[in-house]
């Protein structure tokens, strides 16, 4: 059975060991795992090959996307599977607890590497200059000044330093008050929160020099927003917990994890991927990856792939025995995106919030973060083309 | 000589007009029935008229790629010519080290683009990039070329130049073989010095070989594709979105089929105009 996946670096070395000890644990299903480039190239590959009718019994697709591919028929709906109504997942994480508005939805999809965006500190930094990690919008705003220094050679250590990404900014609307989708249905982008969360970013930019927008597109911002943090080139970032682990033992500073900062509210949406069988699979196969997926959500895997990343567990049971095991207290950076999910955020179950993520707000936060566009018109043009028919 | 049938030719031509039809004529007739469709793949193709191309007109998109596509072509065919021309006339001259030196600028053209994105990128990184330590050492400002938008273009072509600059010297060193040594001899003789000799003798003389080049990395540069998937897939802010790469991401990032093919037979029309126009200014010098 062939499961497609997208990740690289240290995730990838967690998850091949973990497929390999599932083939050495039993001799009925041998999954081969294949690479397939990040999340959108792996979703890009899995949408064609979905067409063409040789996509892979298994994969897991990022999560903005599942609506979508629910709506076109392509997911296996995974309710009458053995175990699945046991799995005793998370709420917050699992199908319905992930979406607003998914509770009469087939299941279709089960939570993988699931996160939600936290913030790193270089803790000698932070020492250094004497400050506390902030925990508003405005304290940020004058920690991340406290923390940029410039030298006369012109280089500069920046205070703060975040992907310019539709992630980010769906943390920063909700922390603003706003949500993508009103309750009546009417899309939004946030309102006013949606731009004055760009605007803050524009300040920090702009005005306030204090923040330097990432170079490159997609994973690769976020790649070297990790690099100059591990170079000591930014004093704070926001990142996603995913890369506590690899940030812990590379880094050679203390690395302090701690939530994001509230606006009016605090808030956070949930990232990562989930696992999906590809309906039109054969039977066999399906039942395979099934196999496969169940096992990966025992307490046993669900805690090594945790503790080996920084992925929160997705079951109840994996993180009551992480907690009585002492993890947690040893390991204080790997609970700071499990605690946020007090304040997590639902995403709207909407076909259209991939097309929303990817072609309406992505490109329109980069243009208007290193243009100085102005942000009402930058997102009365989003809402505009958001609300059009795809 | 005449075919003893009128059929004879197009047998002899059957293969390659086989070949272009399949994979070239049927695909771009596909592509303009499906520019009239919004399809994602996944769900039934609906048709809507000329959305998709009104939708790329509006607010300048189109208009935006097509000036960045054609600037980009424009610096990649005027530097790889001047430099090409420029190092062609210089290592035009017998001895090991001018064929070791020809054959050094010719092996940038035989590494894979690929290869040479990753490089350029590595290189021109605005933390640890080679390029910005130097500059950083001679006291200079931090620099991020690929970063920042307005350099970020100029960046990429000047890879391109690099990178094409070989092939357009060989090209240009065969036109100079080809010029009989008696004429500059003459010219010599009639007291034009090196730069005269150049100027009236070998630049016009070169005018046919200049020609094939600039069609050549015309052609090359329009289709660039593999620098910006590699080094800015786009960015900072689309300033780096060439024609191709973004019929690439439409299609495949969008999964909009009906746009990545109302761009493709924008792109297919564009072509066909500078094919045809540079066809009738060669038929009229011919005739001329």
């Amino acid at each position: 059975m062939t499961f497609w996946f997208a990740y690289g670096g240290r995730v990838r070395t967690v998850l091949l060991d973990l497929v390999e000890k599932f083939n050495a644990a039993q001799s009925q299903v041998t999954v081969r795992p294949v690479f397939q480039g990040d999340y959108f190239e792996a979703l890009a590959k899995l949408r064609t090959a979905l067409v063409a009718g040789v996509a892979p019994a298994l994969s897991h697709v990022v999560l903005e996307v599942v609506p979508y591919l629910a709506r076109a028929g392509v997911l296996e709906p995974l309710d009458d599977y053995e175990g699945a109504r046991k799995l005793s997942l998370v709420p917050a994480l699992a199908q319905p607890g992930s979406f607003a508005g998914a509770e009469r939805e087939p299941l279709v999809s089960i939570p993988f590497n699931r996160s939600t965006p936290i913030a790193f500190l270089n803790a000698r930094t932070f020492e250094d200059v004497g400050i506390a990690p902030p925990t508003s919008w405005d304290e940020l705003a004058a920690t991340a000044a406290r923390l940029t220094r410039r030298d006369p050679t012109g280089e500069v250590r920046w205070g703060f330093e975040v992907p310019i990404s539709w992630w980010y900014w769906v943390a920063m609307v909700g922390q603003a008050g706003g949500r993508l989708v009103e309750p009546s249905g009417r899309v939004t982008l946030g309102g006013d929160a949606g731009e004055k969360a760009l605007a803050f970013w524009q300040r920090l930019v702009h005005r306030d020099r204090v923040m330097r927008p990432p170079p490159g597109r997609d994973y690769q911002a976020w790649q070297s927003t990790n690099e100059s943090f591990l170079q000591g080139r930014i004093a704070m970032m926001w990142s996603s917990t995913a890369f506590v682990r690899y940030l812990e033992d590379t880094a050679r500073f203390p690395v302090l994890a701690a939530p994001l900062p509230g606006d009016v509210r605090r808030s956070v949406p949930t990232g990562g991927s989930a696992f999906v069988l590809v309906r039109s699979a054969p039977d066999e196969e399906k039942r395979a990856a099934w196999d496969f997926v169940h096992w990966m959500c025992e307490t046993e895997q669900t805690i090594e792939w945790s503790t080996r990343t920084g992925y929160m567990p997705v079951t109840t049971a994996a993180a009551a025995e992480l907690s009585s095991r002492g993890w947690y207290a040893r390991h204080p950076n790997d609970r700071v995106a499990f605690d946020q999910l007090a304040v997590a955020d639902p995403w709207p179950w909407s076909p259209d919030l991939f097309r929303w993520e990817r072609e309406v707000v992505e490109p329109r936060l980069e243009e208007a973060v290193l243009t100085g566009r102005d942000v009402r018109q930058t997102m009365d043009e989003a809402r505009e083309d958001a609300a059009r028919p795809a | 000589m005449n075919p003893r049938a009128r059929w004879h030719p197009w047998a002899m031509l059957g293969p390659s007009l086989a070949v272009l039809f399949v994979f070239f004529l049927l695909p771009m007739g596909v592509a303009a029935v499906e520019s009239v469709f919004a399809w994602d793949l996944l769900t039934p193709p609906r048709f809507v008229g000329l959305d998709n191309y009104r939708s790329l007109m509006a607010r300048g998109e189109l208009p935006a790629l097509l000036i960045r596509t054609t600037g980009y072509s424009l610096m990649v065919v005027a530097g790889t010519m001047a430099l090409g021309l420029v190092l062609a006339v210089l290592l035009h001259r017998p001895g090991r080290f001018f064929a070791f030196v020809r054959a050094s600028v010719f092996s940038a053209y035989v590494v894979s683009w690929v290869a040479v994105a990753l490089l350029w990128m590595w290189m021109l990184d605005g933390n640890a990039g080679i390029a910005g330590r130097i500059v950083r050492a001679l006291g200079g400002p931090p620099m991020a070329l690929l970063g920042d938008r307005r350099t970020a273009l100029p960046a990429l072509a000047a890879i391109g130049v690099w990178k094409l600059t070989g092939y357009s010297m060989v090209v240009f060193l065969s036109g100079l073989e080809s010029i009989p040594p008696l004429l500059l001899e003459a010219a010599a003789l009639d007291g034009a010095g090196p730069f005269a000799r150049f100027r009236h003798v070998t630049l016009p003389l070169l005018g046919p070989t200049a020609a094939f080049v600039a069609t050549t990395s015309l052609a090359t540069s329009f289709q660039a594709f593999d620098v910006v998937r590699i080094i800015t897939q786009g960015g900072p802010a689309r300033a780096t979105e060439l024609l191709v790469y973004a019929i690439y991401e439409e299609i495949f990032m969008n999964l909009r089929v009906g746009r990545a093919s109302a761009l493709t037979v924008v792109f297919f029309a564009m072509l066909f105009a500078v094919g045809l126009a540079s066809l009738c200014l060669r038929r009229a010098r011919t005739v001329s």
